[in-house]
């Protein structure tokens, strides 16, 4: 017996050490980020040390005023918080419509909208998009991005919408119903409010999403630096000629990218992981 | 056939309300998932740089299979990156959702943090690897160098194997933490009553893990690893971020590919006409993997029954 307890102890520090190893690998890179922003241009080319001998805030006063991130960063806050106030109404009303309404053609058009996952092309559709855009006179901002967004239906975020809203009980409706609500009364005053924790982690995979993203907003905003977002005007720096003498303006602009994500991460975790989890197993 | 009990009567009030609610996003839906596919279907018959278009016939999907090979190697490179990464990823994965899955006490902290990388941007995570891994003061070089197994600093991305091994590197730092977020949901899900009797049995752990717990796990796994590999075919960002292709298109990967003939990046003209092709080509290879994939899985599954 008294073996069998010490085996349990041995077993659970390696577990431990191999956890706190990989956790080491796995937080290097945000580390070597974010201290680096505070290190000296001189100091970063010939450190060899991952803390900062001296923390400098010469480089975020640079990034911020010379840089433009400024801009880039109240372009990304504009961006992904106009889509994701937005997504929240389309994809609530889209999956209380997919889930509680009644019409003509409805399985057809959910049927529509689940195959599209599987003719999924990822960034090959990107060009025709854009023409598409183009045609609609929205190519030129990142309004382009945020009407794609919100109104194209995330199938994924429709599936967690629509499996949520069928767990809620139908008496709920037709009480309503009986006290002369319409469809569409019965969404706004009933069961929107109770999808609250739903309507969280929709924000939170929608904001992981808008201000991460890359090539669509790259696209969107080829024309107008102004416009860029944070993420996109990080990339511009590397691609540009200087990209060998801005590591600091990188590192800078990639902590400023960072630490947003990482802030909301922190306080919202368990719906990232209950939402992206929901998104695998119903979708 | 559902749609009978609408025939020849006017629609309730309460239909037309949903319908009008719904018509924005099917609208915004069809015109930005459809309307794409099907433009990029009719232009792969074309000849067109965006602004004047001629028929061509079969033409671009001629040349793509008699006279691109570059577009072959980077579909190649494409799969090599793909497997390679995930034949560390998914191990790696598996482990940490083992661990976790243990209940010891402080292992909650784990869960969350290891889970961090996955929520930082696949471009991001690009430049901060290219950053790390530079040839002359990138920390990786330096910190090898310190302990002394190399003597002078790897030049990680002028040798096309080394840069695939960063970017796979790269991709499995962005995307354990969501795959063992996965696996750990999946286990959770596993009766504990199960391993009870097979510890009386004094069955060894990876007995265990394949006896049991793999097959109990086993459509979870099987869907989580087909979104993995999908996934990984469809990589852009990160090789956009940090090599870009480079060196001499040696990790150019086939999303990459297709996207600078499409927009003209890096130097290379606007060719719609073809890239629509070999978006067409891409699309249906990216189809006959995820079909060969539910084929083998089916019948692996059934030959366990």
């Amino acid at each position: 017996m008294k073996s069998m307890k010490k085996q349990r102890i041995l077993s659970n520090c390696l577990v431990f050490g191999v956890l706190t190893v990989i956790f080491i690998i796995a937080i290097f890179p945000v580390l070597y980020t974010i201290l680096g922003s505070f290190k000296g241009n001189m100091e970063l080319l010939t450190s060899n040390s991952l803390f900062p001998k001296k923390f400098v805030l010469d480089n975020y006063v640079q990034a911020w005023n010379m840089a433009n991130f400024e801009k880039y960063t109240l372009n990304s806050i504009f961006m992904s918080g106009t889509i994701v106030l937005g997504s929240i109404f389309t994809t609530t009303i889209a999956g209380y419509v997919f889930e509680r309404g009644v019409f003509p053609g409805k399985e057809l058009m959910f049927g529509m909208v689940v195959s599209s996952m599987f003719v999924s092309l990822g960034s090959l559709t990107l060009y025709p998009t854009y023409v598409i855009a183009k045609f609609l006179g929205i190519n030129k901002s990142l309004w382009g991005v945020i009407i794609i967004r919100v109104f194209g239906l995330n199938v994924t975020n429709l599936f967690i919408t629509r499996s949520y809203i069928r767990t809620l009980s139908k008496e709920i409706d037709e009480a309503a119903k009986v006290d002369g609500c319409s469809f569409f009364a019965i969404f706004a005053r009933v069961i929107f409010p109770l999808l609250k924790p739903l309507i969280a982690t929709i924000a939170i995979l929608e904001f992981r999403h808008s201000w991460n993203d890359y090539l669509m907003p790259m696209v969107f905003t080829l024309s107008n630096k102004d416009r860029m977002p944070l993420i996109v005007g990080v990339m511009n720096l590397k691609g540009s000629g200087e990209a060998a003498s801005s590591w600091n303006l990188m590192l800078a602009g990639s902590s400023i990218a960072l630490v947003p994500m990482i802030i909301v991460y922190l306080f919202f975790n368990r719906y990232f992981i209950e939402g992206l989890t929901a998104g695998a197993v119903k979708g | 056939m559902k749609d009978k009990k609408f025939r020849g009567k006017r629609l309730p009030a309460d239909s037309v309300q949903a319908m009008g609610m719904l018509a924005p996003m099917m609208l915004g839906f069809i015109v930005f998932t459809y309307v794409p596919i099907i433009y990029i279907l009719r232009y792969s018959l074309y000849d067109s740089n965006g602004f004047k278009e001629s028929w061509v016939g079969l033409d671009n999907f001629v040349r793509l299979f008699t006279r691109d090979s570059a577009y072959w190697k980077s579909l190649g490179t494409t799969f090599i990156l793909a497997f390679g990464k995930l034949a560390l990823e998914i191990p790696l994965a598996m482990l940490l959702a083992l661990f976790l899955n243990k209940g010891i006490r402080g292992t909650g902290f784990f869960r969350v943090a290891l889970f961090l990388p996955a929520i930082i941007s696949t471009a991001i995570c690009g430049l901060i690897f290219s950053l790390m891994f530079a040839s002359y003061n990138g920390i990786i070089n330096t910190m090898l160098q310190n302990i002394g197994w190399i003597q002078k600093p790897i030049s990680w991305f002028s040798n096309r194997w080394t840069a695939l091994l960063v970017l796979g590197l790269a991709s499995v730092w962005n995307n354990f933490g969501i795959n063992m977020i996965f696996f750990l949901m999946a286990l959770q899900s596993v009766p504990k009553e199960l391993y009870e009797s097979a510890e009386i049995d004094g069955i060894t752990p990876v007995k265990k893990f394949f006896k049991i717990t793999l097959p109990m796990i086993g459509p979870t796994f099987t869907s989580v690893l087909l979104m993995a590999i999908v996934g990984s075919l469809k990589m852009a960002d990160l090789i956009l971020a940090s090599t870009n292709g480079q060196p001499a298109g040696g990790t150019e990967v086939v999303m990459t590919y297709v996207f600078k003939y499409f927009f003209g990046y890096s130097g290379r003209k606007v060719e719609v006409g073809y890239a629509s092709a070999m978006a067409v080509v891409t699309g249906v290879i990216l189809a006959i993997v995820s079909v060969i994939y539910m084929r083998m899985t089916k019948k692996i599954s059934s030959s366990v029954e």
